[in-house]
């Protein structure tokens, strides 16, 4: 699936509760020239939602607190349609259940802990186009 | 004894002499005057005899005279004077002529005392000859005159002691049945009408303690004492006055007395005699006042019936065995209907008696007045009259009930215990003192186990080598009197194969409370113990899943981190060339890791990622061919034993394709370790529910069964082999809902892997189908 938008315009939301992957992931979309907005909480995640712009979201499924990676991603199809089609999963554990009934629910891709750095940018292109 | 034949000739026709000094015959008219005087006033025979013998001497002018009187055989010899000879051989010669029956007179010559014996014969009225006139004289011859003379006297004498005879007869008689009254010990009084008494016997006398005659002419009443029938008239044994027989009791001085009374009819009113018997009856009351105390005391019941079983007398045990309310409740009516429960129980009761007479402890079961059943041990006796028939049935009635009932429950108990004994899934065995097999239940049996090779052995030849000391130091302390419970032991099976074992040994103990047996109680728990240790390692290898899983999750974050910015800086054209080779050994080592946790992962998944119908035989092939160059350049010979006909199985071919590999890989490299000629067995198998699949090697075999699914147990050299793979396995067959199993071969080389896998049943598809969606 490929959009394209102008990326430039609106950034990456980026929700990520582990410090040292979303470093990793912010400089790697940073250095192929995407915006990136970090939240460390889904709930965080989805107050920036509401109250900002974004041209994609990048989530892990696994996160403390009440809200994870599949309830954001209910709250996308609800309430920002037009980024339905605009969300890339990281997950930690495929194997996990939870995890298996939401990717096979949709199309929404999904990359899996531990990846390279080129399967992520391949990944962003293909969902959000180049910046 | 003189011969008679010496004798001269009998004159039967004496010569008559003219008497030289005749009697005149007003002396003759005088002697017989006396004669008959004396006849009349005779009171003694042999004297009057003796006189008559001495007149007759006189009046025929013998020198002796005697009158021979026959009693029986003998004769006796009356005569007056004696001094005429006298010898024992006269005496004889004179006896032997008394006994001759002669017409009339005889004379024979008296030898040795030259004279001559005249014998005339004395008959009675019924020519009873009762003796011999006998005379001597000294001349044979005798006047017609002497002749009438001698009959005379002859006729005299039979006269008188005919009338003796009668007389002393009559006397005889008279005092014989006085002796025979006095005899009977039973009292006998005869009385008037007047009320007087007659006559008394003896022994009612001797009673009173007065000679009898001095009882004559008292008043009856005077024997009032002895017994009274009751009645008001003046004799204390009449009832009445006109009955002429009659029976009844009379009591009195505490005895009882069956009095007999007859009535004579005299000529006239006043010659009416009463007769009473009084016999005393006391002690036959006595004895059956006794005998039917007993009769009605006794505990046993008895019954005398008819021979068709009708009761004609009951005892009072009897009655109350029998529930009725009274004896003659239980006579009044036939109730040989209710008693035998059925009609045949009955008849045959009677059949048997009639056959044999008697009935020794017969077992009957008879039905009381209420209907309960009342369980008796009845001993008949039949009586029969003289012509042998059957007249009366004696018995005597035990109630047996109680035993019956304790009988019949120790029966149920025993065939309850029996019942426990014989349908009990555990093996029972009774050893004795000796700890010798004495008793093997059914199910001991039923196991397999042959009669011969138990009882008379010793238990201990079936325990394993290794349990010999556990099994003995239980018995040790079974004897000693203490149970031992549980104890697990491995024992040879009929089979030969070593079973699991839970065995409870308990003593027993005799009378004296002597440990005599020990009981044992074993239960094969072989499939329990193996079923328990499979939950145990399902539950550790669940654990271990849960485990890894977490520290996976975990490791995985900074894994990202670590393999994202190495790629970022493998990326930076400003790293130098000498970092960015240390940089590619994170690299390599990341993915190392990264490799490692999805294995983990892969063990601690919890469902296959496809459910689809497969067809194991199809996978096994292809994964054969995968290694097929491999394995024959070096030796080892794969052999397919597939079961063509197997049914399909669900899951992910993939996921099992990878599970068969890596088994195939584990018996490989144990081969190859071996060094033995490499032989890998492949079987397919249709069990009720699974697919099987068997892998059997002649490899190194495995060292801890038990462990080897577990993650990183591995005995391969290090660096070879994560130490994931058959965990993984393990992982992909437990998430099909199948088991994967492993043991070393038992008498060969080697290891067998077996996998289960469920068939594809209706419900399995459509849940694949469902799971595929």
């Amino acid at each position: 699936m490929t959009a394209r938008t102008d990326p430039a315009l609106a950034p990456i939301l980026l929700i990520e509760d582990e410090p040292s992957v979303s470093a990793f992931v912010r400089t790697a979309l940073e250095r192929k020239g995407y915006r990136v907005v970090q939240a460390s909480t889904g709930a965080e995640g989805l107050h920036q939602l509401a109250t900002e712009t974004y041209g994609g979201v990048i989530s892990d499924i696994r996160m403390p607190g009440d809200i994870n990676g599949a309830d954001v991603h209910q709250w996308i199809q609800l309430n920002r349609p037009e980024l339905g089609a605009r969300i890339i999963l990281i997950s930690g554990d495929t194997a996990n259940s939870e995890t298996q009934s939401l990717l096979s629910r949709g199309s929404t891709p999904c990359i899996e802990k531990p990846f390279r750095v080129q399967q992520l940018i391949s990944t962003v292109e293909k969902t959000f186009g180049k910046p | 004894m003189r011969d008679r034949k010496s004798f001269p000739k009998r004159l039967t026709s004496p010569r008559r002499t003219t008497a030289i000094s005749a009697p005149s015959p007003t002396d003759i008219s005088h002697e017989f005057m006396d004669l008959a005087l004396e006849a009349a006033h005779c009171r003694e025979l042999p004297t009057f005899l003796a006189g008559l013998a001495s007149r007759a001497s006189e009046i025929l002018k013998a020198s002796w005279g005697a009158v021979g009187e026959i009693h029986g055989h003998k004769v006796e010899l009356h005569r007056r004077n004696v001094q005429i000879p006298e010898n024992a051989v006269d005496r004889d010669w004179i006896a032997a002529n008394v006994k001759l029956r002669r017409t009339g007179l005889e004379v024979l010559p008296w030898e040795g005392q030259s004279s001559f014996c005249v014998f005339y014969p004395i008959y009675a009225s019924d020519q009873e000859l009762m003796g011999t006139l006998c005379l001597r004289r000294s001349t044979p011859s005798m006047s017609a005159e002497e002749e009438r003379l001698l009959a005379a006297l002859a006729s005299y004498a039979a006269l008188v002691m005919e009338k003796v005879r009668r007389f002393s007869q009559l006397e005889r008689s008279k005092k014989q049945w006085v002796e025979d009254i006095d005899a009977i010990s039973d009292y006998i009084v005869v009385h008037d009408q007047a009320w007087n008494i007659v006559r008394t016997n003896r022994s009612l006398a001797s009673h009173l303690g007065i000679p009898p005659v001095a009882l004559v002419g008292e008043a009856m009443r005077t024997l009032r004492h002895i017994a009274e029938t009751g009645s008001a008239l003046p004799c204390p044994f009449c009832q009445n006055t006109v009955e002429l027989r009659e029976e009844y009791i009379a009591t009195g001085e505490g005895r009882t007395f069956i009095v007999s009374t007859s009535r004579t009819r005299g000529a006239t009113e006043e010659d009416g005699r009463t007769i009473h018997v009084l016999k005393d009856i006391s002690d036959r009351r006595e004895a059956e006042r006794r005998y039917r105390e007993l009769f009605d005391n006794i505990q046993e019941g008895l019954f005398f019936a008819t021979p068709e079983g009708q009761f004609l007398d009951v005892n009072d045990a009897m009655v109350r065995m029998l529930g009725y309310e009274s004896r003659e409740e239980l006579l009044r009516a036939d109730v040989s209907a209710h008693l035998y429960p059925t009609r045949a129980a009955k008849e045959r009761l009677v059949q048997t008696i009639a056959e044999r007479g008697a009935l020794r402890n017969y077992e009957e079961t008879l039905r009381r007045k209420d209907g309960s059943l009342l369980h008796t041990l009845q001993n008949i006796n039949a009586v029969r009259d003289p012509q042998g028939h059957i007249v009366q049935i004696r018995g005597l009635m035990l109630d047996v009930t109680e035993q019956k009932m304790f009988q019949s429950q120790l029966q149920r108990e025993r065939d309850f215990n029996q019942k426990i004994l014989n349908t009990t899934q555990s093996m029972i065995l009774v050893l004795d003192t000796a700890g010798l097999i004495s008793y093997a239940n059914r199910r001991c049996f039923e196991a397999g186990y042959r009669q011969e090779e138990l009882i008379g052995h010793r238990l201990g030849r079936l325990v394993e080598n290794s349990h010999q000391q556990d099994f003995e130091g239980a018995l040790q302390t079974t004897a000693h009197g203490q149970q031992v419970e549980n104890l697990e032991l491995r024992v040879k099976r009929s089979d030969g194969s070593m079973g699991y074992f839970s065995v409870s040994l308990s003593p027993s103990r005799d009378e004296s409370n002597q440990v005599n047996s020990v009981v044992v109680v074993m239960t094969d728990i072989t499939d329990a113990v193996l079923l328990q240790a499979k939950l145990a390692h399902t539950e550790k290898m669940a654990t271990i899943g849960r485990l890894v899983s977490g520290v996976a999750h975990e490791v995985n974050n900074p894994l990202a981190a670590i393999l994202g910015f190495t790629d970022l800086l493998l990326e930076d054209p400003q790293v130098p060339a000498s970092a960015r080779e240390e940089l590619q050994i994170i690299l390599r080592e990341t993915q190392r890791t990264k490799e490692i946790v999805q294995g983990l992962l892969s063990f601690a998944r919890q469902r296959p990622a496809q459910r689809e119908p497969m067809q194991i035989n199809a996978i096994l092939r292809q994964t054969i061919r995968l290694r097929n160059y491999d394995f024959s350049s070096h030796g080892v010979e794969v052999t397919e034993e597939f079961n063509e006909n197997l049914q399909m199985a669900v899951g992910d071919p993939q996921q099992l394709q990878q599970v068969f590999l890596n088994i195939l890989n584990n018996a490989y490299d144990a081969i190859q370790e071996s060094g033995n000629h490499g032989k890998i067995r492949i079987r397919t198998r249709q069990t009720t529910d699974f697919v099987e699949v068997a892998f059997i090697d002649n490899g190194t075999g495995v060292s801890e069964t038990e462990r080897i699914f577990d993650p990183f147990f591995t005995t391969k050299p290090a660096g070879k082999g994560t130490g994931l793979g058959l965990s993984i396995c393990y992982g992909i067959v437990r998430a099909h809902g199948g088991e994967i199993l492993c043991w070393n071969n038992e008498g060969e080389s080697g290891s067998t892997f077996v996998v289960r896998l469920p068939i594809a049943t209706e419900t399995a598809l459509a849940a694949s189908m469902e799971a595929g969606r």
